[in-house]
Formats: C-alpha cells, structure tokens, sequence
C-alpha cells in the first residue's frame, strides 16, 4: 500500500479536501458546544430576576415590585371574612368561646388574652395588641418577636442570634415594623426557599441532622416549621436571655417532646390554683402535620396552604396563606375528585370528634384545678400533692398539644385522638387521687365547679385585673406605636432598592 | 489487526493525526459533559429541565398528584420493552434536542401523535382497573372500546399538567435547572 504521502503527492486537492472538513467538523463542534453554554447560561437567569435589593431587605413591597403575582396574592391574607367551623381567617376570641381556657392558664399570660390569629398581614399589629405582650416595659423577651417579621434575619445578622432574644420586647419595637413576609422564606438573590432562623437549624443540628440536606418539596414544609412549632425559652443556654429552642432532640412526638422536658426538668409556669409544673404547648403543626396520612404521602404544607393557581396564562405559587376550606378546588380536588362540599363535611366531621373529647378533657382539667387548690386550702402536703401535680402537668400538656395547633385535629386525626384519649387518663387519675386526698383530710363531697360561664367571670375568678391591663395597652398602642413606627420608616428611607 | 494497520498513520504523519484526534475527542467530551448526556439513559425528572424551555412541564407536574408517583418517562416513553423504550427515548430526544440547538422551540409546546399513542397507552397501563369494569361491560360492551380509543385527557383535560403550557407559563417556578457550568474552583479562581 501507498502511503499517503504518495497518494497526495499525486493529488493535492485531496489533502485541501481533508484540511477543510477537519475545519468544518471543528467548527460545527465548537458551535454546538458554544450553543449548550449559551443555554445553559440562559437557564441561570431564565427563572431569577436580577435583585438590587440588599439580602436582608424587610418591606415586601420592594420585593413586590419584582413579583407582582406572588405579592398581590400575599396581600390578600389581609382579608378576614373567611370563617370555618373552627378555624379561618377572622380574629376569633378563644377565651370567650372557652373560658374554661382562663382557669387553664391560671398564672400564665395566656389567661389574659387569647385570640385565633389572623393572616400574616397582620402579625405586628396582633402582637402590639395583645395584652399578653403589656406595654412598657414588657413582661415578655424580644424572642417573642422571632416569627413575626423579617426585620427579624435582618436585626439577627446585626447582632448575632442571643443579641438579637436578649432584653425585654418593647426595647426591639423600633426596628421591627414589618409583617411576615418574602425576606422570612426567600433567598434574595437566587429566590429558592431558605431558611431565615437559626433555631430552626439548631433543633435539626440537636438531632443530628442537617437542613442544607432537605429537597425542594421538604423545604415547601420546612419554611414553616421555623415558626409553625412547639418551642420554649430556655434561660440557660445564654446568661441572661430567652434563647428560643425547638424541643426536639428525642424527636417531635409528644412523649418524646415531654421526655426532654422532663428531663431538664422544665415548667413554663405554676399553675395558680393547683401549683402544677405546668407545660404550655406552643402551635405544634409542623411536629402533628408529619404524623398524619397527608405527610406520610409526600404533601407539603404549600401544596394545600399555597397551591399552584393560574391567572391571564401564567401559573404560580398562589402566596394568599390561607385554609384550603377556602380554596378547595386548587388544594384538595388537586387529588380527592370529590364534591367540595363532601370534601368540607369530611374535615368537619373528623374535627368534631377530636372536638368531643377534648372539650371533656378541658372540663376535666378546670376540676383537675380547683380540687387540687380545694385540697391545698384544707391543708395537703407538698408530698400527697406531688404525684397529683405530675399528673395534671401531663393531661394538660396533652390538652394543650392538641388544641393549640391550627389545623391539629383534621392534620392528624388518629394521633390527636390518642393523645386526647392519654390526657383524659392522666385527668382522671389525678382526680381520683385527689378524691382520696380530700377525703383523707374530711372532705367526702363534689368541690364545686366554678362559676366561669363568660371570660369575664373566669378572669374575676383567677383574680386578674382586666381594667389595669387594658388601660396599659391602650396607652401603649396610643403612646409609644406611633413613635416606633415613626422611627421605623425613617430608617428604612436609607435603605437602597 | 491488519485492517487497523492499513488505518495507521505512516511516521511521519502520527504527531498530527495524534494532536487532531485529541481535539475531536476533547471538544467531544466537553460537550458531552456541559450537556449532561451521561443523565439521559436514567429516568430522574430533573434530566429533563437540562433543557429550561421544559420548566413549565416540570413544575406542574411537581404540583400534581401524579408527582408522587410517576417520572416523566413513565408517562412519555414506551414500557412495552426496554428495546423500544430506549428506541423511543432516543427519537425522541435527538429531536427535541435538534429543536432545541436550533432554537426552534415554539411558544407553546405540542405533543406529537407518537407521544400521545404512548402517553394513552401508559395511562391504561396504570389506571387499566378503571376502564375494563365488568360491571359497566355487562352494560354496553362498547364501554371498554369507547373508552379506549378516546384520549383519557379528552376529559381529564388539566391533568396532570394543566391548562397552560406556554413557555411563559411559570414565570419564577422553583425548578431544578442544571446550575452555572463554570466548576466552582474557576469561579473562585476568576472572583480573586
């Protein structure tokens, strides 16, 4: 054979014919590699507006101008009109509805006030307003501003996460005048979920875990596990501050949650009529939301509280927080191809029975307390009582549990029924106890059950001075609002857009 | 192996034909690997938003019931035989990826009559208890041919992906887009 020298030797033209399909392969490739990149660079900012705001940006508005839709549909959590059987949007006010709930929280501030929230819109105005929170200065510590803003990661950021829980509530007014909003569970520049609070973090930290680990449709939960929680101060962590802890190093069942409790030996309170180690249960939804069917399929909380909708050819994440009872065709037909009305009466009806039992575990409990502060008056020892008081500390744990979390008894039916079921086993335990307690000490009779057929009555009756209370919080709110505000807004005028 | 030494450069001629190897074969692996070729033999959903135009597709399955359940090939390749389904896979992707090269992509994405015999075949596969009732066949026996033969999203017109499709459709949907191409070291590199 020749080589090809020798062939080309013969015939140049073969050697320019070679030469130039090499450079038009070459030049094809290269072409379509340069196009991959080209796409590929597209799809970097395809789906990301460019954001000149800072990272830490508080007014959702300014976000707002970027996301129109999101924004516009987060506004209308402002609306208060829709009212379930036992839920919605409306500020209800739980106390009147159960006053047996006063003598519950005899000696805690959740006597003094207790309403059903409303939409994120308002969650500076709600916590200005209770009584729970007082005027100047206040009973509570700044953590009890960590959910309500996102002038929160901003101030965090400033002064580190302790900086930020230490001191008194109102001495954090000024910089916190913006209500929930994007900045809480957006990243400003790549506008994926993030999470904004370090407790969060921690309680995944405690239970060797690590959130950067979660998908996408985790995520769609987790943004609002960093509020929608069972959580406590604990006073111990930071010499001198509330440092907010989520109590889930056992895990986030309620035995599990107890076990750690009980294992530093916390109380939130004593309870005023009983001197139970009392517990008060936050909103655990996140911890009884996992152990319902709903979670066990894969849903999120943003697939039924925030669900795809479309409008004018565009679909996006409908940001109106709000019950699915209110938008069902967008949140529960998604899956269940039933009536919306068979679909309501469905919730209704596991909501009821969970409802059954807890109202007599709450009677249970108002008993629970006056026999036990019966008993004290006639004199008990601190060790008769004590068994009795452990007893009352777990009932009520369980009561609260179960009626503090917004949607606990249609989330998780079956495990909020047995934990009904528990709390009335420890209720009634307690009460026999007691009946052997108070008949020791010669009293073999019923101790009445307190007149608190109003929230006024039950507030006279655990000796609350409501006129004072009210008196502090309108001056408050007349006096010294209008200056954070006022204050609030001017600094905000620095910021850059 | 005497046909490879027939192929074999003379002496004089290896170094060129070494270095003009080298090139096609590096260009080709560049390539290969800023396009993620390697994913397409799998079946996960995020292979198919390496392209962004399907973003639309992806996110409305991710808020559909069917997410829970199925990948986009279970739906839109064939399962009859691996054969076919790579047979299929491969038609269908050297297109879309011609189309999408090309930048040919329309505004509102179609699917083919290919794509819907085998989407409609697939959905009997899952959902076959639905449509061969013998209760309803002891009333019509046309019911099962009736029912066949019509596409099941002639009713089930939003599912799973809904109504619009346009390539506008999710403005700022959270979808797993492949990232920057640029490897974190040259980023770090290039910031200093």
């Amino acid at each position: 054979m020749r080589s090809i020298q020798e062939i080309l030797k013969g015939k140049p033209w073969l050697g320019w014919l070679i030469f130039f399909a090499t450079v038009a392969i070459v030049f094809l490739l290269g072409m379509l590699a340069s196009s991959i990149m080209e796409r590929r660079a597209e799809a970097v900012f395809a789906y990301t507006p460019e954001t000149k705001f800072s990272e830490t940006e508080p007014r959702s508005s300014v976000w707002g101008e970027l996301f129109p839709r999101e924004y516009d549909s987060y506004l209308k959590t402002a609306d208060t009109s829709f009212r379930s059987k036992y839920n919605g949007s409306a500020m209800v006010d739980m106390l009147e509805e159960s006053p047996r709930m006063v003598v519950l929280w005899a000696g805690y501030a959740f006597s003094k006030d207790y309403s059903q929230g409303r939409g994120h819109f308002y969650a500076i105005d709600d916590i200005r307003n209770t009584l729970r929170t007082g005027g100047v200065p206040s009973p509570q510590p700044n953590t009890c501003w960590t959910c309500k803003s996102p002038d929160v990661p901003r101030l965090m950021k400033e002064q580190g996460t302790a900086g930020f829980y230490s001191g008194t509530w109102d001495t954090k007014g000024p910089e916190i005048i913006n209500p929930i909003g994007c900045a809480d569970c957006h990243d400003s520049k790549t506008m994926n979920l993030r999470i904004s609070r370090p407790a969060l973090v921690e309680a995944f930290e405690a239970r060797g875990m690590d959130i950067t680990k979660a998908t996408h449709q985790e995520m769609r939960s987790l943004v609002c596990a960093q509020c929608h929680v069972e959580y406590y101060f604990n006073k111990n962590k930071v010499e001198g501050v509330a440092y907010l802890i989520f109590p889930w190093k056992n895990g986030t069942a309620l035995e599990e949650i107890e076990k750690y409790y009980d294992e530093i030996a916390f109380t939130d309170w004593t309870h005023a009529f009983s001197r139970a180690p009392m517990l008060k249960a936050q909103h655990p939804d996140y911890e009884v939301f996992s152990t319902g069917v709903h979670a066990s399929r894969g849903v999120s909380c943003a697939d039924c509280h925030m669900p795809f909708i479309s409008e004018g050819g565009q679909k996006f994440t409908d940001h109106h927080l709000q019950s699915p009872l209110n938008n069902v065709a967008n949140s529960c037909q998604v899956c269940h191809r039933e009536e919306t009305q068979k679909l309501i009466s469905d919730v209704y009806s596991r909501q009821n029975k969970v409802i059954e039992n807890r109202n007599i575990l709450e009677n249970l409990l108002v008993r629970c307390h006056v026999e036990a502060k019966r008993a004290w008056d006639l004199g008990a020892g601190e060790e008769q009582m004590k068994e009795i008081l452990g007893d009352i500390r777990k009932a009520q744990w369980r009561w609260d549990f179960s009626a503090a979390g917004h949607g606990n008894s249609f989330h998780s039916p079956v495990e909020i029924s047995r934990i009904i079921a528990g709390g009335i086993a420890f209720a009634q335990d307690a009460r026999v106890k007691l009946a052997r307690v108070l008949a020791a000490l010669g009293e073999n009779k019923e101790v009445p059950y307190p007149d608190i057929s109003t929230k006024e009555k039950a507030q006279a009756l655990i000796g609350l001075d409501m006129k004072k209370l009210k008196e502090e919080k309108r001056g408050f709110l007349e006096n010294v609002v209008p200056q954070w505000i006022k204050s609030g807004e001017e600094r905000e005028k620095g910021y850059q857009k | 192996m005497g046909f490879l030494k027939k192929l074999m450069p003379p002496d004089k001629w290896k170094l060129p034909v070494l270095l003009t190897g080298a090139v096609f074969t590096g260009l080709f692996l560049y390539a290969f690997r800023i396009s993620n070729a390697s994913s397409y033999l799998g079946d996960k959903p995020e292979t198919c938003v390496n392209c962004h135009i399907m973003a639309p597709q992806y996110a409305t399955w991710a808020h559909s019931s069917h997410r829970e359940k199925t990948n986009c090939n279970d739906c839109h390749v064939p399962h009859n035989n691996i054969f076919n389904k790579y047979y299929f896979k491969a038609k269908d992707g050297l297109r879309h990826a011609t189309i999408f090269t090309l930048r040919r992509e329309p505004q509102v994405i179609f699917i083919k009559e290919a794509g819907r015999e085998v989407v409609h075949k697939n959905c009997i596969r899952c959902h076959k208890v639905l449509i061969t009732d013998p209760k309803l066949l002891g009333y019509n026996s046309e019911t099962q041919n009736f029912r066949m033969e019509r596409k099941c999203w002639e009713c089930h017109r939003e599912t799973p992906h809904g109504r619009a499709n346009s390539l506008s459709s999710v403005p700022w949907a959270r979808v797993p887009l492949p990232g920057s191409p640029t490897p974190v070291w040259l980023e770090n590199i290039i910031k200093k």
